[in-house]
């Protein structure tokens, strides 16, 4: 299995989503947002000072800090 | 599009309607909308509830409540409740907790809702559906509007309402907020008894529901709650991270020291118990969207945006633009409000002279004109500045670029351990700290958004820059250093100290009273749309309103208490001579005379007021600043507004507030002398006066609207203190540290 981080993919490259490391709230709300094992997630972009991080996911667009992506395992597809 | 209103034409829904619970007759029904955040909810309030809405507070929290009436077509009148806009039910910020807990019924001050008006965007179906599937789940009555449905079938998405209904056993209905369609249909709906939805979409294994049902028996009753709602807010107290003192309150205390029993033996038994909510319901979203809903590839929506977004987050034209843009409305909130400005300014003067002439001098007149009018004037002068940054703040929420500064602006205001939306609110500080500290409610974050009010302060807002301009005008030499000027410098060196405050008090606060975990950061980018200018103008009224009505009375109260201050005792006997010197000038046709011994009157009068007498006692601790007690009066009564300190200083000198006087003021302040007859007043005083007004919080509106957004006296509290005691220490090390270099 390809395992990668969610903040190491190319701009335009989609992954599927793995697992995200962490515990309580903050894995859940990423959950809740859509980051679900097995979702598909495209990354956008980065801004313009390199953080945060432009995806979409379930169609929804969304921002997150580097450091936050960098606890999701994805999957490049 | 023209056809559309007539395809979305009332359609009998094919679920069973029944009568719900009898309600005490007395009560009207209340209905709440709810949705995701950028889904229309407000515009589809705004349409439901007119122009009428209501805006306070949840009890004990910041997060604001709207309340307003809509009349259904039967006449009966409902009382409509627009909900924070929320992702998840298990709440990540104080408005989603206050959601949770009115939905469960567990808020003090807001009963559950009637019926639940649910708003998706009907293009981003697929992921709102989340919340509505949590929310069907909790067994309240729900209505599905599939709103901006416009939208969705020029992007070729096609959604079967009746497969929708079928599945989630709820009603649902097409409607456009932004441009008013099927809201007729909608209140039709909204007329009727819904039941709640019997569907079930998640199966929980029997481990974790024996546990929940366990603690839900144990749990007082409520009776509006299905076994699934009882068994999900089982499930949320569990999930609860300790925060909420809703539930604290429901949870009976003997089941409260068994939670952390009950959570343990669910981590052995079941691991994902935490998170398995969310899969299963995703789960059955992707089923339900199979059956009802058909979109013909990736909408056109998606290409202007991914157009739009090209530019506006390109690397060098994205910071670009936006400067560009933040440029022009700190330029608009200063020049545009300008006008407004001096018209309210002149009106309330004017008003004032006019009703003055019609009173018979005294002391009645003195507190109606003196206090009460100028008290009303010093409020209602910040409403075009309200009015003008409000414009552009929910032009910008609306449009879908606020979202995008925040994520420009992200790293830049991380360094400082703020949210890329607390630029905005702190450059339009520059101007005004009110209207800046009212810009703060689109940081969702409560620490984030404590913060960024408790630093908005240290701007250098525009009634600094008369206290600039006298200070540099009188002490700082117009020598040029290269191409620049030492006023110029030193004018510059306040904003630069302000601004490095900030960012000092920031760093502090995050490590102590506002310390917490760094909270996740998620925000959406939404897709970009035309602002529904409806929206923005009832948000320009509101807002402006609101400032009137929560900050305006405790503005008028102080400002008749420093009128008071300022007026008594008064000169008494000698005042008593001047007056009649006075007459007497004026009779022998001596007007110059009478106006010099007017100047001196008032003089007199503030010098033997209490405000004077207030100088003298605080003598001695501003002393060491170099500051005497004439500065000590003005220190008092610029609380009303900072720029008042030089029409004080000028009364102190008597010297009339007209332009003369105030040319002359900078003489007068050059010259003054203590009773030793040294000069009384430096270069070094002037800096060390100009550093203390960057730093100190003297501006009671400003207390007053931080009193309103924070909805506790704590924090105002906390930045009088704070803040005064720092512009001490500073002004403290300057002037000294300046003595001891042989300056001054």
């Amino acid at each position: 299995m390809n395992d990668m981080r969610l903040d190491h993919l190319a701009p335009g490259a989609e992954a599927i989503v793995l697992a995200i490391d962490g515990e309580g709230p903050s894995v859940r709300r990423l959950m809740d947002l859509g980051f679900v094992p097995g979702t598909p997630v495209r990354f956008i972009r980065s801004a313009p000072l390199g953080d945060p991080l432009e995806l979409v996911v379930r169609g929804m667009h969304l921002s997150l800090r580097r450091s936050e992506a960098a606890r999701v395992h994805v999957e490049p597809v | 599009m023209s056809n559309l209103s007539e395809r979305l034409r009332p359609r009998r829904s094919a679920l069973s309607v029944v009568s719900g619970p009898a309600r005490p007759a007395a009560r009207p029904r209340i209905v709440a909308i709810l949705g995701n955040p950028n889904s229309g909810k407000s515009t589809l309030f705004n349409r439901l509830t007119g122009l009428r809405a209501k805006v306070g507070n949840y009890a004990g929290v910041t997060v604001e409540k709207k309340v307003g009436r809509c009349t259904l077509p039967s006449g009966e009148r409902v009382e409509t409740l627009d909900l924070p806009g929320t992702y998840s039910l298990h709440p990540g910020s104080p408005d989603e907790r206050i959601v949770r807990d009115v939905l469960f019924g567990l808020s003090d001050d807001t009963p559950s809702p009637d019926l639940v008006v649910f708003v998706v965007d009907a293009t981003q179906l697929d992921r709102q559906l989340f919340l509505a599937l949590q929310l069907i789940s909790v067994g309240r009555p729900v209505v599905l509007a599939l709103n901006m449905i416009d939208a969705a079938r020029a992007e070729g998405i096609v959604i079967n309402e009746e497969a929708l209904e079928h599945r989630l056993g709820v009603p649902v209905v097409s409607i456009s907020a932004s441009k008013g369609i099927g809201i007729g249909n909608l209140r039709r709906m909204m007329e009727r008894d819904v039941a709640p939805s019997t569907r079930s979409f998640r199966q929980r294994p029997a481990a974790v529901q024996r546990v929940l049902d366990s603690l839900s028996a144990r749990l007082p009753r409520r009776e509006l709650l299905t076994d699934s709602g009882r068994a999900d807010l089982a499930a949320a107290i569990l999930l609860d991270d300790g925060e909420d003192d809703a539930i604290a309150r429901f949870v009976p205390p003997d089941v409260q020291d068994d939670l952390r029993i009950l959570r343990r033996r669910l981590d052995q038994t079941w691991p994902e118990w935490r998170t398995d909510d969310a899969t299963a319901i995703y789960d059955a979203i992707e089923d339900i969207m199979r059956v009802a809903v058909t979109r013909g590839g990736e909408g056109r929506n998606e290409r202007s945006r991914a157009r739009i977004d090209r530019v506006l987050t390109h690397r060098i034209f994205g910071p670009l633009i936006f400067i560009l843009l933040m440029g022009a409305i700190f330029q608009s909130v200063f020049e545009w409000a300008a006008p407004a400005m001096d018209l309210i300014d002149s009106t309330v003067s004017l008003f004032g002279g006019w009703v003055g002439a019609h009173l018979p001098a005294g002391p009645v007149r003195s507190l109606v004109v003196d206090g009460i009018i100028a008290g009303v004037g010093a409020t209602l002068i910040f409403v075009p500045q309200i009015a003008v940054l409000f414009f552009f703040l929910s032009v910008m929420e609306g449009s879908g670029y606020m979202a995008r500064a925040a994520f420009i602006m992200d790293r830049v205001m991380g360094r400082v351990g703020l949210s890329g939306r607390a630029f905005i609110p702190l450059l339009s500080s520059f101007a005004c700290a009110i209207p800046g500290i009212m810009a703060t409610r689109t940081i969702d974050n409560r620490r984030d958004r404590i913060a960024t009010i408790m630093i908005a302060p240290f701007m250098s807002c525009s009634a600094r820059l008369p206290v600039y301009a006298v200070l540099i005008g009188a002490f700082i030499p117009r020598h040029r250093i290269g191409f620049l000027t030492l006023p110029g410098i030193t004018l510059f060196s306040m904003y630069f100290l302000g601004i490095v405050a900030a960012i000092a008090v920031a760093g502090v606060l995050k490590r102590t009273a506002l310390r917490g975990g760094r909270p996740l950061y998620v925000m959406e980018l939404p897709p970009y749309r035309m602002p529904v200018w409806r929206s923005v103008l009832l948000t320009v009224r509101e807002r402006s309103w609101l400032f009137l009505q929560k900050a305006g009375t405790v503005i008028l109260a102080v400002s008749v208490i420093l009128w008071f201050l300022a007026s008594y005792p008064g000169a008494g006997q000698k005042g008593h001579d001047l007056q009649q010197r006075i007459v007497a000038a004026e009779q022998s046709g001596n007007p110059a005379q009478a106006s010099e011994l007017r100047n001196e009157l008032a003089g007199l009068n503030l010098r033997d007021s209490f405000a004077g007498y207030g100088g003298r006692a605080l003598e001695p601790l501003i002393k060491p600043l170099g500051f005497d007690w004439r500065i000590g009066i003005a220190l008092i009564t610029s609380f009303a507004a900072r720029e008042v300190m030089v029409s004080t200083m000028a009364t102190v000198f008597n010297l009339g507030e007209d332009d003369d006087g105030l040319l002359s003021l900078r003489d007068k302040l050059r010259l003054a002398t203590d009773e030793s007859g040294e000069r009384a007043y430096t270069a070094l005083t002037a800096i060390s006066l100009m550093v203390f007004f960057v730093l100190a919080c003297q501006c009671m509106s400003t207390v007053a609207v931080v009193r309103r957004e924070t909805n506790s006296w704590r924090w105002p509290l906390l930045m009088m203190v704070s803040m005064n005691l720092l512009a001490w220490i500073a002004s403290f090390a300057v002037f000294q540290g300046g003595r001891f270099l042989g300056m001054g």
